[in-house]
């Protein structure tokens, strides 16, 4: 879809002119004659790909005819336009199931968010300072160029470096090309609450470097450790909707579920039994209850394949593991072990699952590969009522930007940190999009100051971030809705999935789509870097893509490859009918020797900081990305109730202890800082563990969110998992005191409200 | 035709992921307040979600319940109302005629439930925030009370769409935004006037209950209760 073809200018009429006068000249408003087909009033629902985390839901995007004040061809004024008005799940999706989750509900104010970036803009004061001024995209693709040409030189000495939030689809693809044509570029994706463990041990246990696919419509048994999966992790609508069927719809039966984990989650609150083990014992749990099963013969340690294999000690039956043996380090009496071990014998299909803080100590390996051993135990991958693996959709090019790290492009951002600031590889300039990780590493991981000593920082995200803040050139991208979105989804589907969706409206703002842009730039750039993204459009490339699957039985059925890619775009994606179309599993690795338990390591020593310290990833605002939306921000977090704020959960009879009431200003101190927010004095948490809700803290996020609570990630130590050298964001530990009173903003009292009765009746 | 409209919300389904709070925002224009104003209870969530936490730590539950106005039959909010902006329309629902409302906050004081949000100020959306709202439902100014209509746009779109199709509206075909965007499928909307409609089997469920029936109030939203699957109990 051309943008041009749409600017059909008209002359400045009466009703344009007498509404001129916002006070800029170059804001006078014109009226321009919409091609749009919408009938006023009429609402059209069209495809569309939420783009508020990597699940990659499909969606519908309701679609009315309005009035916007826009910027078209260098001049504003006000357009009929098709304007986005709800979002919804796609019924067809087979990982959305025409459901969203709460966060893909406020997409809608992204696109109309009053912080977006509305044009490309210069650095003008100190850099880091937020002065910019409002320049041409010419200008901003020139200066772009100027930096960029340098480093497609064969060999060139310096190079750059792009980092951004992890990029599923093609888009990763076009990025990955793109910096194929320049010597010794990174690629270094960042998310707070990435799942690298997770799909390291995938590897090692099945031979899927993935998250799972839970089949949890079809299980009699769930066991849960840590892992928020009706809320925030991994594909949570895919998973809400199979939560809907393993509890209802099944007549007779209704599965259990068991959450392991000290501080009750949003999905721990609708278990049926929630157990408080100790943070980072949970793999120690794992085995106790598979001791149990080998010892009483259920299953054979010799049919787990290499996920058993994992495990030292598993040949012999864990004989390390008793319940009786991991009890004192666990926290769970050996009879909930045993009793556990037995329930899940006798319910059949069920499932064992991990993600979240288990996985974020310093021992998150040897948690995951426990979990995983106990899903080869009870036989649970592959089957009906357990674990599986997304298929790949057959793309002519590589469809996913993980496929890459094996060529050694990949950097996470404390290493590309680490190399800056010991001048071990010079980069020379940053291409940056949508990743915030000055707001979400530890200080200790110094990212800030290694990005401050890169010369030349180009951003290309929607909003002003405290990363963003320190670019010298701002070239704004589309929102989703406004520009050509794909994804690829990992998760949540039995069949290989490939979402897509054209523009749902026109842009609002003078930005440019990001694909649309690194093509144009590729081909300003000529040599490799063009060679390697011929395609003139971003939908030519998406269409090139999806070609092959014309050819593979999936959802679409066209006689011909036009009307193949009309459908798809109809229909928000492609996806296989194809059983055949199983994955492929890589061999696992032979060389990892099966592990042993290990201790997790906390920073700080227990007689100074005597709590652990949990963050966790907000329903609102998952990692912080969110809370720059009005919505979410008067959203009542669940369990709290709380709005537009942080604050610090600790468990009732230890705040009664340390006299400390609800609302009290608490200072949360780990050795690598301190941060201040109100105490939320809650039934559900261990008494030894202090939470906070990521999210908030924000020193430069726009009106909603900038200077609003506190941010956890701020204090915590620069631990690792040493496998995948991810942030052990589970590992500090902390002490509090009480430093005045403080502000909670909550939907409804807390303490009072315990132990009521039930309403209904 | 009349209907009787009626939901039923699943408990044992319900996760408390509060996807039925930020749908209901998008489709209604419920404005967002500030922080200040939240703190003062002034929050406007037509649907929100309710956490009782039983027990204490280690045996500690939560449950969770959205709740939304009730569509009573016998509706405390309606005799109360001086200017008869709460009154019943011919579908059984507690309708608000804005435009009648003065402001009085009477009906408010009368509902057992806290359904209903006054405005106490002019609602502010941030530039172009405002491109978003929904033009098939009116924006609500200060000293005006509103609260969950069921969605009646949709209901009456769909009432006309049938209609002019020649034909009755099919169960399952009125969605409100709730409804629709529930994950878990939590939520059933549909006519209690026909038996076999989703909702009213549903509500002749051994689990079905309603919100404070002691008041007497008939609440067009019943509740189906959160079973048990305990292993040491
Ligand atoms: S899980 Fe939620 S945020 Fe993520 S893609 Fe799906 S609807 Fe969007
Ligand atoms: S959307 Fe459904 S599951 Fe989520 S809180 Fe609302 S009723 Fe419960």
């Amino acid at each position: 879809m051309k943008r041009r073809t749409f600017l059909k200018l008209s002359a400045v009429g009466g009703a344009g002119a007498a509404l001129a006068g916002c006070g800029h000249q170059a804001e006078q408003l014109i009226r321009f004659i919409p091609d749009e087909t919408l009938i006023p009033g009429v609402a059209t629902w069209k495809s569309g790909v939420c783009a508020q985390c990597s699940a990659g839901c499909g969606m519908q995007v309701r679609v009315m005819q309005g009035d916007a004040e826009v910027f078209r061809d260098g001049q504003f004024g006000v357009v009929k336009m098709g304007l986005a008005k709800k979002l919804a799940g796609n019924p067809d999706h087979p990982v959305s199931r025409g459901k969203l989750c709460v966060r893909g509900e406020a997409g809608l104010q992204v696109t109309f968010n009053p912080d977006r970036i509305k044009h490309p803009l210069k650095r003008t004061g100190l850099r880091g300072a937020g002065q910019f001024t409002q320049i041409s995209w010419d200008e901003a693709v020139q200066e772009l160029l100027a930096h960029l040409q340098p480093l497609a030189a064969p060999q060139a000495a310096v190079s750059l470096a792009f980092l951004t939030r992890p990029l599923g689809g093609q888009r990763g693809v076009l990025v990955e090309r793109f910096l194929s044509g320049f010597d010794g570029a990174r690629l270094v994706p960042f998310e707070l609450f990435d799942d690298a463990v997770l799909r390291t041990a995938n590897r090692r246990s099945f031979g899927y470097e993935q998250l799972p696919t839970f089949d949890l419509a079809h299980c009699s048994y769930v066991i849960s450790f840590g892992a928020d999966f009706l809320g925030t992790w991994n594909s949570p609508v895919a998973q809400s909707v199979g939560y809907g069927t393993l509890r209802q719809n099944r007549s007779g039966i209704r599965g259990k579920f068991v959450q392991v984990e000290p501080r009750m989650s949003q999905t721990g609150a609708n278990a049926d039994e929630w157990v408080a083990a100790h943070p980072g014992t949970e793999g120690l749990l794992a085995l106790g209850i598979a001791h149990v099963l080998l010892k009483e013969h259920f299953g054979h340690a010799e049919a787990t394949g290499s996920a058993g294999m994992q495990i030292d000690g598993w040949r012999e039956g864990l004989p390390e593991y008793s319940p009786e043996a991991i009890a004192w380090k666990t926290g769970v009496a050996p009879e909930t072990t045993t009793r556990l071990a037995h329930e899940i014998a006798a319910q059949s299909p069920a499932l064992a699952v991990v993600g979240g803080a288990p996985l974020a100590h310093t021992n998150g390996m040897f948690t995951a590969l426990a979990v995983n051993a106990l899903n080869a135990l009870l036989d649970s991958v592959g089957k009906p009522g357990g674990l599986q693996f997304t298929p790949r959709p057959p793309l002519s090019t590589s469809g996913s930007a993980q496929d890459i790290s094996e060529e050694g492009k990949v950097d996470s951002i404390r290493t590309l940190a680490q190399q800056i600031l010991s001048g071990q590889r010079p980069i020379e300039l940053l291409l940056l999009y949508e990743a915030n990780p000055v707001f979400a590493t530890p200080p200790g991981w110094q990212v800030r100051e290694a990005l401050e000593k890169v010369p030349f920082i180009a951003s290309f995200g929607t909003f002003i971030d405290e990363t963003s803040r320190l670019a010298d050139l701002i070239l704004p991208d589309h929102s989703s809705l406004e520009s050509w979105i794909d994804a690829a989804p990992e998760s949540g589907a039995a069949e290989a999935v490939i979402s897509v969706a054209p523009p749902a409206m026109r842009p609002l703002h003078d930005t440019r789509a990001l694909p649309d842009l690194l093509l144009d730039l590729a081909r300003r750039l000529g040599g490799r870097t063009r060679q390697a993204l011929p395609w003139k459009s971003y939908e030519e490339m998406l269409q090139a893509a999806l070609a092959p699957l014309a050819h593979h039985p999936g959802s679409v059925s066209a006689k011909d490859s036009d009307e193949f890619w009309k459908k798809v775009q109809e229909q928000g994606g492609w996806w296989s009918t194809d059983a055949s179309l199983v994955p492929k599993a890589k061999a696992p690795a032979d060389s990892s020797r099966p592990m042993k338990n290990q201790e997790p390591q906390f920073a700080g020593p227990a007689a100074e900081y005597p709590f652990y310290f949990l963050p966790y990833a907000s329903q609102p605002f998952f990692d912080g990305r969110h809370a720059n939306l009005p919505w979410m921000q008067e959203m009542p977090e669940v369990l709290s109730t709380g709005m537009w704020g942080t604050w610090v959960e600790i468990n009732a009879r230890t705040a009664a202890t340390l006299q400390i009431e609800q609302g009290d200003l608490l200072e949360v101190a780990s050795p690598n800082g301190k941060v201040r927010a109100p105490a939320l004095l809650s039934p559900g948490i261990a008494p030894d563990v202090i939470a906070m809700p990521a999210g908030q803290g924000h020193e430069d996020y726009g009106r909603y969110a900038s200077g609003r609570g506190a941010n956890p990630i701020k204090i915590l130590a620069p631990q690792v998992e040493p496998t995948t050298g991810s942030l052990a964001w589970a590992g500090t530990r902390v002490n509090i005191t009480k430093v005045g009173k403080g502000e909670l903003v909550l939907l409804t009292g807390g303490p009072t409200e315990w132990g009521a009765e039930k309403v209904t009746r | 035709m009349a209907h009787r409209w009626a939901m039923v919300i699943d408990l044992d389904r319900c996760t408390g992921c509060e996807t039925c709070m930020a749908a209901c925002h998008a489709e209604n224009n419920i404005a967002t307040v500030d922080a200040k104003q939240a703190a003062r209870g002034r929050a406007m969530h037509w649907i929100h979600v309710e956490r009782y936490w039983e027990g204490e730590f280690p045996n500690v539950r939560a449950r969770f319940q959205p709740v939304l106005c009730q569509q009573c039959d016998a509706a405390p909010c309606e005799p109360v109302c001086p200017t008869y902006a709460a009154y019943h329309n011919e579908d059984g629902l507690n309708a608000q005629v804005y435009n009648r409302c003065i402001g009085t906050r009477y009906c408010a004081n009368a509902c057992p439930y806290t359904a209903r949000y006054f405005n106490w100020w002019n609602p502010v959306w941030d530039k172009p925030l405002q491109l978003q709202l929904n033009p098939d439902v009116s924006v609500r100014e200060a000293g005006i009370m509103e609260k969950c209509t069921f969605c009646n746009q949709r209901i009456v779109a769909t009432e006309i769409q049938a209609k002019a199709e020649n034909r009755e509206v099919q169960d399952g075909e009125v969605k409100p935004a709730c409804v629709q965007s529930c994950p878990t499928t939590a939520m059933v909307f549909g006519d209690l006037d026909d038996p076999n409609s989703q909702v009213s089997r549903l509500a002749r469920s051994m689990r079905a209950t309603t919100l404070l029936s002691e008041l007497g109030t008939n609440p067009k939203v019943i509740y189906l209760e959160r079973e048990s699957s305990h292993g040491n109990d």
